[in-house]
């Protein structure tokens, strides 16, 4: 009996497994191979080199300026998204009027391809008839006025509001299904304490929503991990590698260079930070879990 | 139950994690639509008249289906129109089928690199005569085509200027299709307003023009660098002004160096045009479009651009000659060989193309087919590299760029396909951020030198 349980088992994940071998694991590992190689994409040979790519990325000052704008994609991304998606998941949750409209209006962004909310972006930011640069001509800024894509201060920032943008809604998602979640009786006991809003928010509701904050900065930071579709299409990590990411570093370096090994090399790096998020990610889940037991 | 709901969020992200943040290391192909374009894009260009196809009964060899299959990143909505015009009457001709695989103009370069290292590639592929082309040559990925060329005679139908671009290793690889020349496109409108009768044939005619043009209040010189590849015909026809195409032939390759005097030169004229305001304002803003609009409402006078502006001024319903001309880059220093610069399209053999009689059948087709040369030059707005094909379907400026190009001692490919990719990259790159702030290109300099060693390891 066991013994056939077992063998319907194999029997109907081999296929899943296959697909997953073909599509996930022998590509990653073959690009582990190619980061010990100085593979061009188009040759039928290319050399061992052992190492030396890894070394070559840490001293690259292109690198070391990718990493750079990652963390402060990281940064922006742990702080923007689970904020403004707390704030408006809040205020919704009050039961506002219209709150269903404001729902979908926060979470439309979300079912837009990041392709579409670059364009969009790009237009908001063009120096000559861009939304954001009539609207300081109008109240009267015309110096704060700029090139925002463009101008080598504003080209990172400017990328990842837009990003934040669709970022806020899926936050606000999460927070708003955390929301109900918590008990109604924890609550009112709080109230019935005495507790104020202040109180409720900072000992109550807060606490309780962990799990959700959880999710929401693993998610946030994984896909700022993965920032290329919406850098290539707004700045291609222009001007001059000023809004470059590691993902789009690696997109340059592998297509553009026609440095294939050493792009693998690069995406190794970027897995490994992956796999420290995911490890980080894991034991949160796990120091979780109490609360709900 | 809540818990399991945690418990199934976190490993929905988790999956998530998996798939995104390593599988784009693996596979890297971007499927983003709408990029801007690297390279001058096939712009929009007039409505081709039907042609005529040619209407020979068609000669297919009886038996065996033949084919060929092609990608190719013509693929905006004209020039596949027009490139399957073409593979259709050949198709007619000779009986062999054409079978197109092509998908978008910027995936073309992910596309073709996969199909290669997946030893996979199409018989014939569209590729950008110069370095690119040596590059896949020097990967051992293509196909010498010299008996063919012999037994065709194209030396007698390709201007000899245009060959050059077809050797590579003493080997010929390449037949052109099309090609493209850089000048100063300008608004005649613009130039009779603020008094400019004459175009200037030397250095200090131009920037007593520039001036001029200043004086009445338009600015000068408009460039949309956002895309980078815009601002190097600037330094392409300086440093071939200057320190000439043989100094540049060396820089290209590798054996002279960025910091060398000659580009220090080029780089302190060039910075002298930005600090006496005759470029737009944030060049880096805008992109080649928007730098020919520019031109064409009157807001700045000219424009250094390829001939595919033409194709992009008639698309908006701009007249030749009367809205828009164009003169050469002016002299700098006397006695230096005249160079023109622009990019070639043709079309390359793999090694492992499956039908190669066929597909050397098609390669012929394509360049000496007086109609489908002809078909080509008018939908894209190139010019012709078939010297047979018919003059009148030019516009009167086209005529005259065909003219420029054939008066040219020199043929220059533009800086990105002179230049091995990698180095390209560099160098596009420090022009971008010579538009942003041209005062320290001594430092951009000496970056840029840093890149050149790493990519041919001197």
């Amino acid at each position: 009996m066991a013994q056939s349980k077992r063998f319907w088992r194999i029997v109907f994940l081999s296929l899943p497994l296959l697909f997953y071998a073909v599509i996930v694991i022998i590509p990653l590992t073959s690009s582990f191979y190619y980061s010990l190689t100085n593979w061009n994409g188009f040759s039928k040979t290319s050399d061992f080199v052992g190492l030396a790519n890894f070394a070559k990325v840490s001293r690259d000052p292109l690198f070391l300026n990718a990493i750079r704008n990652t963390v402060i994609w990281m940064v922006a991304a742990i702080v923007v998204p689970s904020g403004f998606g707390l704030a408006i998941a809040l205020v919704l949750h009050q039961g506002v009027r219209g709150a269903n409209f404001f729902k979908s209006l926060f979470y439309l962004p979300i079912c837009l391809s990041l392709a579409v909310i670059g364009q969009v972006w790009i237009w908001v930011y063009h120096p000559d008839w861009g939304l954001l640069n009539e609207i300081l001509r109008l109240i009267g800024l015309q110096e704060a006025t700029k090139a925002w894509l463009a101008n080598p201060g504003t080209a990172l920032p400017a990328v990842i509001t837009a990003w934040s943008w669709q970022q806020v809604g899926l936050a606000m998602v999460i927070y708003l299904a955390g929301l109900t979640s918590i008990p109604a009786e924890l609550t009112e006991a709080a109230e019935i304490d005495g507790a104020n809003y202040r109180n409720l928010l900072r000992y109550v509701i807060i606490p309780l929503l962990s799990p959700a904050t959880v999710v929401v900065i693993a998610l946030s930071i994984i896909n700022s991990l993965k920032s290329f579709d919406i850098v290539y299409i707004m700045t291609q990590g222009g001007p001059f590698h000023k809004s470059d990411t590691l993902a789009m570093f690696m997109y340059v370096e592998s297509f553009k260079k026609y440095y294939m090994g050493y792009g693998s090399a690069i995406s190794v790096v970027l897995f490994l930070i992956a796999l420290v998020v995911i490890i980080f990610y894991f034991r949160q889940v796990q120091a979780l879990e109490h609360l709900y037991d | 139950m809540r818990k399991n709901t945690w418990k199934f969020v976190s490993l929905f992200v988790v999956a998530l994690m998996l798939f995104g943040a390593c599988t784009p290391a693996v596979t890297p192909a971007p499927t983003e639509p709408a990029a801007p374009a690297e390279q001058p894009a096939a712009p929009p260009a007039p409505p081709a008249e039907p042609t005529k196809a040619p209407e020979s009964p068609p000669t297919a060899p009886a038996a065996s289906e033949a084919s060929v299959t092609v990608v190719h990143y013509f693929s905006d909505t004209l020039g596949k129109e027009t490139v399957t015009k073409i593979f259709d009457s050949f198709t007619k001709e000779s009986g062999i089928k054409v079978i197109d695989n092509t998908t978008g103009h910027e995936d073309f370069k992910a596309q073709i690199l996969v199909m290669l290292a997946g030893d996979n590639p199409p018989d014939l592929f569209s590729y950008w005569a110069g370095a690119r082309v040596q590059f896949v040559v020097d990967s051992d990925r293509l196909e010498p085509i010299d008996d063919m060329w012999a037994s065709e005679g194209l030396d007698e139908v390709i201007p000899p200027a245009v060959v050059k671009g077809s050797i590579y290793n003493g080997k010929k690889y390449l037949v052109p299709f099309g090609y493209h020349y850089a000048a100063l496109f300008y608004n005649p409108k613009v130039m009779q307003q603020v008094g400019i009768t004459e175009f200037p044939t030397d250095w200090e005619g131009f920037l007593a023009m520039c001036e001029k043009i200043k004086a009445a209040g338009v600015t000068p010189i408009a460039l949309g660098s956002m895309n980078r590849w815009p601002a190097q015909f600037w330094f392409d026809y300086l440093l071939l002004r200057t320190a000439g195409p043989e100094y540049r032939a060396k820089l290209m390759a590798g054996q002279a160096a960025y910091t060398d005097p000659e580009v220090q030169k080029v780089m302190e004229m060039w910075k002298e045009l930005v600090d006496k305001g005759y470029f737009v304002k944030d060049a880096n803003a805008y992109d080649w479009t928007d730098a020919s609009d520019q031109v064409a409402n009157g807001k700045a006078a000219m424009t250094l651009m390829g001939t595919w502006i033409t194709g992009y001024w008639n698309g908006n319903g701009l007249k030749p000659v009367d809205d828009y001309d164009f003169f050469p880059f002016p002299t700098i220093e006397k006695g230096v060989p005249n160079a023109v610069v622009g990019p070639v399209d043709g079309w390359v053999m793999s090694a492992g193309a499956k039908d190669k009689e066929a597909s050397k059948k098609l390669m012929t087709f394509l360049v000496k087919n007086t109609d489908a040369s002809a078909t080509w030059a008018k939908g894209q707005g190139a010019l012709s590299p078939n010297k047979n094909t018919d003059p009148s379907i030019y516009t009167a400026v086209m005529t005259k760029a065909s003219a420029e190009v054939a008066k040219a001692e020199v043929f220059a490919f533009n800086y990105d396909l002179a230049t091995t990719p990698p180095m390209a990259e560099g160098g596009l790159n420090m022009f971008a951020q010579f538009m942003n702030d041209p005062s320290k290109y001594q430092d951009y300099l000496v970056e840029t030198e840093n890149v050149a060693k790493e990519v041919f390891k001197k």
